[in-house]
């Protein structure tokens, strides 16, 4: 059984936002919608000061809130564990939005692109996705790429072509995809050897972005 | 990569250069003409030092291209007044009766003299920082270099806001126009406020990742937490210009508190100027017959030249020997039977009062703090370690000190450059495996050949191109208006000396020349490329008044913004994905671009330019055409003005020399000198290979990374620790600048020590605000800035998405304060505050963290627009607008530094 997770390096991160830059472009999300982000989160009181970097998005939960909150089944979990989002079905309610505790989802109404509003650019226009609109949006793994990828022969997490776009843009290697149930994938072996949580698990969500920090 | 097609649908490799730490390679996806998202290219992971990747700012690059409010035709002024509160009236015209007007203007210009009254160059040029524009100006090099005197030293901020002091001490002592650790294999990093993880581009993020994976300790030592040190292994807050005390107790716990033994020995006697005697005067003491410096031989117990075969030198101690001392111009000051001292001696002794309990009270930083990093530093540098690579056996030293903008530059920077590199030296980590690097060179020559650079001088040191001090040789006439030759020795005279003199002081001068310099004087032409110096310099206030009175401005333009608001014409140029270059790639760069690999990128149009945009290759053949000069522009571009030679003895692809030749014509042929020089001469693929390719490299020797292989094989020393010539250079100076009556650069003088003191350099920043009328109390801050990696060089304050994703940085919409001192001063997050110095003032949003020393302000990188579009609805403050332009903050180099004392007060709530 194939099982995706994120693996997030904490002492690589520099927070420099190249993979929110990458998630914007690849999947073309609207001006502060960004279903890849990364915190400046600060701990502690001058001087005894430190401050971490911290990717997020969706956490693709084992038990996602976003999910049993749903009221139209819009949002499904498939058995590789990637929580998707069915826009046909969506009613863009929003309960999902609320019930999220990673603050990882989106709902824009109206078109609105980067510069004037309603005016695409050229790029803009070609990649606009009108089903978008007034329904809940979110970080997929790039499911498609994964999915296509694997159609092509290719491993998610080890071929660009087949891999999230964030962990592909990366410059401090920081980002790691793969499948957890394969105990040779680079994310788990990283899991393997190093120290690392994932956020709010007392909540018991299970979320599928694991953290290592030293 | 290789360029791949479907359907409408293909792959474009290319570069992005947008800042120093690049260049970068990628892919542009391109839809049915439309570009759509750029990738890295992972074709170049194996060559490239950042694996194929590219940071943020490149992400930028469709919505630049796409940008609605580009400038795409020419345009002219029809509005005579300049200013900021003046409408320039652009209207739109044709490139035809554009390149009428420009040719018409230079046509004028060359008919009447290229050098106006004051012998000023009539025309002057201006480009960003850091010489990333020429990796997008196509072929306009060779049209400046057909055209004549040109004065390049009108600074937008490069020369004197970069790591000036770095640039030209570096250059001088280890061909080190920047300085970097050996990161892949450093395991201890003291960093002044090096910005690494900000400003070091893919390949640094990368190189100090991997590093701290594998166990690198960094230390940060900096005002505020940045990007760097949240990175650290440890922050230390330092008070702001006082990097150098700190630097100073590292060196005397090195020589005062540890067994001479720990030290490395070999390398101070046999490849540094420890040995050398100096004399009761301050010059070395040299053998009467052949002028070369002495040591003192334990062997033969007698003193020989420094080049005696079998000598054992001895480091410290008092000789006397038959020797004379000389002085500047040549004097002698004292011959026969002399007193010497070692300069290690002189060293230690130089060093004695500088206790970290004495720095404890200048930095504020305890002094067991300063002692333990010192003691850290000494215990990693594994004195005694060697390495093997590409067969030779080297010293491994595996401690870097690094030094941040604003540390090495202005009154400080001196001390601070020296310090750093006596303390590698004293613990051998100089230019070897595992230490303290030089990448590039940028003033000695050749400058793709770092490792070629070296050549033997006097004294046993490498050789340096000073600008002369001597009688006969110092002229009181500046080539340009910033006046780097007549004042800034070090600067020396390359193609890059212009932009690395003092050029601030051409703007300076242009309403009061100091006396002894002919009257500094407007440029009738200004070209302006890729460069904004009313947001980028000090006091961009005073700057605009003086641009507006710039009688004719040629600007390629991108947008409007706030410099081109004064300009004439604009002219509309390709962009990044539009346009049409071959650079070099590979070898030693900038920061931390160290490849094993060397060769050539192509940058080529992914999508056909927007409106009536034009390559640069175009606009300056056609310019080239106007002003008759096409033959003297061709012979550049054949002599390798396009970054290769057309024609060596191996190959000849030159241009015919009377015709104007077409963009792509051109570039072919350099593509097929680039080729054959690739493969030497195996293959001579042109422009439709790099189309398809991309990239050609060869393998770049690992050991060529380090000077110190080809110090050995020339029998060379680093010059150091002690400075006998920048001490004679400044004595000379200082003689030609009195024999003229000049004494307004005596400050300056001041700094040609050869072993520089410490002194009160916060207070010259105080004493600035009791100049202006004030008092220091009323304004308690120091106010400092940051690199953002997201906007950093790339002149994308207008895009968008950039703006978006800097947003999640903290900083990026207002001013840093420590939150403890916002809390006394009933300042909340969001609030809006003025920050003022005793002239000028800004007000943005307060943006309160911790990690900040409760005396300082930080704002990052530079905004404050008014006329860009998009970025003027940003408000956000920038520091440029409150530092003054300031003779007194200015130091020897020519540099100053973004800092400025300033106060503080709540104006109103969050918006």
């Amino acid at each position: 059984m194939t099982r995706w997770v994120m693996v997030v390096d904490l002492d690589r991160c520099v927070g420099c936002q190249t993979c929110t830059a990458a998630c914007k472009q690849a999947n073309a999300t609207p001006p502060d919608v960004q279903w890849r982000r990364v915190l400046d989160m600060e701990t502690g009181a001058y001087p005894d000061v430190r401050r971490t970097f911290v990717p997020v998005g969706c956490m693709h939960c084992d038990d996602p809130p976003c999910m049993s909150v749903c009221p139209s089944t819009a949002t499904r979990k498939r058995a590789d564990g990637i929580v998707t989002i069915d826009y046909d079905l969506c009613i863009g309610c929003g309960y999902c939005i609320v019930a999220c505790p990673y603050q990882a989802r989106y709902r824009t109404d109206r078109a609105n692109f980067a510069y004037g509003g309603s005016n695409p650019n050229e790029a803009e226009a070609k990649c606009f996705d009108e089903r978008r609109l007034g329904v809940a949006t979110k970080c997929t793994f790039c499911v498609d790429r994964i999915d296509a990828g694997i159609e092509q022969g290719l491993t998610p997490g080890v071929d660009p072509e087949a891999t999230p776009a964030c962990v592909n843009s990366c410059i401090a290697g920081a980002l790691h995809f793969g499948d957890i149930e394969r105990a040779e994938s680079k994310v788990s072996v990283l899991l393997a050897k190093n120290h690392h949580c994932r956020m709010h698990e007392e909540l018991g969500t299970g979320p599928r972005i694991y953290y290592l920090q030293d | 990569m290789t360029a791949a097609s479907t359907a409408g649908a293909k792959r474009v490799p290319t570069y992005c250069y947008q800042c120093v730490a690049g260049p970068d390679l990628f892919t542009v996806r391109v839809q049915d003409g439309v570009a759509l998202a750029v990738d890295p290219d992972f074709c170049a992971s194996a060559i490239h030092p950042g694996a194929g990747r590219i940071c943020v700012k490149a992400y930028g690059l469709i919505q630049k291209t796409y940008n609605p409010h580009r400038i795409l035709t020419p345009m002219k002024r029809t509005n005579p007044r300049k200013g900021r509160d003046q409408d320039p009236g652009f209207v739109p015209i044709s490139w035809d009766e554009a390149f009428d007007i420009i040719a018409e203007k230079l046509n004028a210009i060359r008919a009447a003299g290229l050098l106006d009254d004051s012998g000023y160059p009539k025309v002057a040029a201006s480009f960003g920082g850091g010489g990333t524009p020429q990796f997008y100006m196509g072929t306009f090099p060779a049209f400046l270099a057909a055209w004549g005197p040109i004065d390049m030293g009108f600074g937008s901020g490069q020369g004197v806001k970069c790591y000036h002091s770095e640039h030209l001490y570096g250059e001088l002592w280890h061909r080190a126009f920047t300085v970097s650790p050996d990161t892949p294999s450093c395991r201890y990093v003291i960093s002044l406020g090096s910005n690494t993880d900000a400003s070091g581009g893919v390949a640094g993020v990368k190189r100090h990742a991997d590093a701290r994976a594998r166990g690198l300790r960094r230390v940060q030592i900096e005002p505020h937490l940045s990007v760097t040190g949240a990175c650290s292994a440890e922050w230390v807050p330092i008070r702001p210009k006082t990097d150098a005390a700190f630097l100073y107790a590292l060196i005397h716990v090195l020589l005062h508190e540890q067994p001479r033994t720990r030290l490395d020995l070999a390398f101070l006697a046999e490849r540094t100027a420890s040995p050398y005697l100096v004399g009761a005067h301050g010059y070395y003491l040299r053998d009467p017959a052949t002028r070369k410096p002495l040591i003192w031989d334990r062997q033969r117990n007698s003193a020989v030249s420094y080049d005696a075969s079998g000598a054992a030198p001895a480091l410290e101690g008092r000789f006397s020997a038959a020797a004379v001392e000389i002085g500047p111009d040549g004097e002698r000051l004292a011959e026969g039977e002399l007193v010497g001292e070692t300069g290690f001696a002189k060293l230690v002794a130089h060093v004695a009062p500088y206790t970290p309990e004495w720095a404890a009270t200048v930095c504020d930083v305890p002094a067991a703090t300063i002692r333990r990093i010192a003691n850290e530093f000494l215990a990693q540098a594994s004195i005694g370690e060697t390495v093997e690579i590409d067969g030779q056996t080297l010293p491994f030293r595996p401690v870097a000190i690094t030094l941040g903008k604003t540390v090495n530059n202005g009154w400080g920077g001196y001390e601070c450059c020296w310090a750093r590199t006596v303390a590698v030296a004293l613990v051998g980590a100089l230019e070897v495996p595992g230490g303290t690097l030089g990448t590039t060179v940028r003033l000695n020559r050749p400058m793709s050949d770092r490792i070629g650079s070296v050549k033997p001088g006097g004294d046993g040191f490498m050789d340096y191109p000073f600008n002369p001090t001597d009688p006969a040789h110092w002229s009181p006439r500046p080539n340009i208006r910033n006046a780097y030759r007549t004042l800034v020795p070090i600067a020396a005279n390359g193609p890059w000396s212009q932009a690395l003199g003092p050029t601030h002081l051409a703007w300076m001068f242009l309403d009061g020349t100091p006396d002894g310099l002919p009257k500094v004087t407007f440029p009738e032409l200004w070209f302006l490329y890729r460069t904004n110096p009313a947001i980028s310099f000090w006091d961009t206030a005073a700057l605009v008044d003086k641009m507006a009175r710039f009688p004719f401005v040629v600007a390629f333009a991108y947008t409007h913004d706030e410099s081109n608001h004064m300009a004439d014409i604009l002219l509309p140029e390709c962009t990044d994905l539009e346009g049409l270059q071959l650079i070099r790639i590979g070898g030693t760069k900038y920061v931390e671009q160290f490849w094993e690999q060397e060769g050539f990128a192509l940058r080529q149009p992914a999508v056909e330019p927007r409106g009536t945009a034009r390559d640069f290759t175009d606009i300056a053949t056609e310019l080239a055409r106007r002003t008759g000069l096409i033959e003297g522009y061709n012979a550049a571009i054949n002599r390798g003005a396009a970054g290769v030679p057309l024609k060596t003895e191996r190959y000849d692809f030159s241009l015919a020399p009377t015709i104007p030749h077409r963009r792509d014509e051109i570039w072919d042929a350099v593509c097929r000198a680039a080729s054959a020089e690739v493969t030497e001469g195996a293959a001579t693929d042109g422009l439709d290979w790099y189309k398809t390719h991309g990239f050609r490299t060869r393998p770049f020797p690992h050991s060529d990374w380090y000077l110190y292989p080809a110090l050995e094989r020339h029998g060379l020393r680093f010059e150091l620790p002690y400075q006998e010539r920048l001490y004679r250079i400044g004595q000379e100076l200082g003689r030609r600048l009195h024999e003229r009556g000049m004494t307004w650069w005596d400050n300056q003088l001041s700094e040609y020590q050869a072993l520089p003191a410490w002194k009160n350099f916060p207070a010259l920043w105080e004493k600035a605000v009791v100049q202006m009328g004030s008092k220091p109390e009323d304004f308690p801050f120091w106010l400092v800035t940051a690199r953002s990696m997201q906007y950093a060089w790339g002149g994308n304050v207008g895009i968008q998405l950039i703006h978006e994703v800097a947003a999640n940085i903290a900083g990026h919409g207002g001013v840093i304060i420590n939150a403890g001192v916002a809390a006394r001063l009933d300042i909340a997050d969001g609030d809006l505050v003025e920050i003022r110095t005793p002239r000028r003032s800004t007000r943005g949003r307060a943006v309160l963290r911790q990690g900040i020393r409760p005396d300082t302000l930080l704002m990052i990188g530079q905004f404050d627009h008014w006329a860009t579009p998009f970025a003027r609805d940003l408000d956000v403050p920038s520091m440029n607008a409150l530092v003054p332009l300031s003779l007194d903050l200015t130091d020897a180099t020519g540099s100053g530094a973004d800092l400025v004392r300033v106060g503080l007060k709540r104006l109103s709530g969050p918006s």
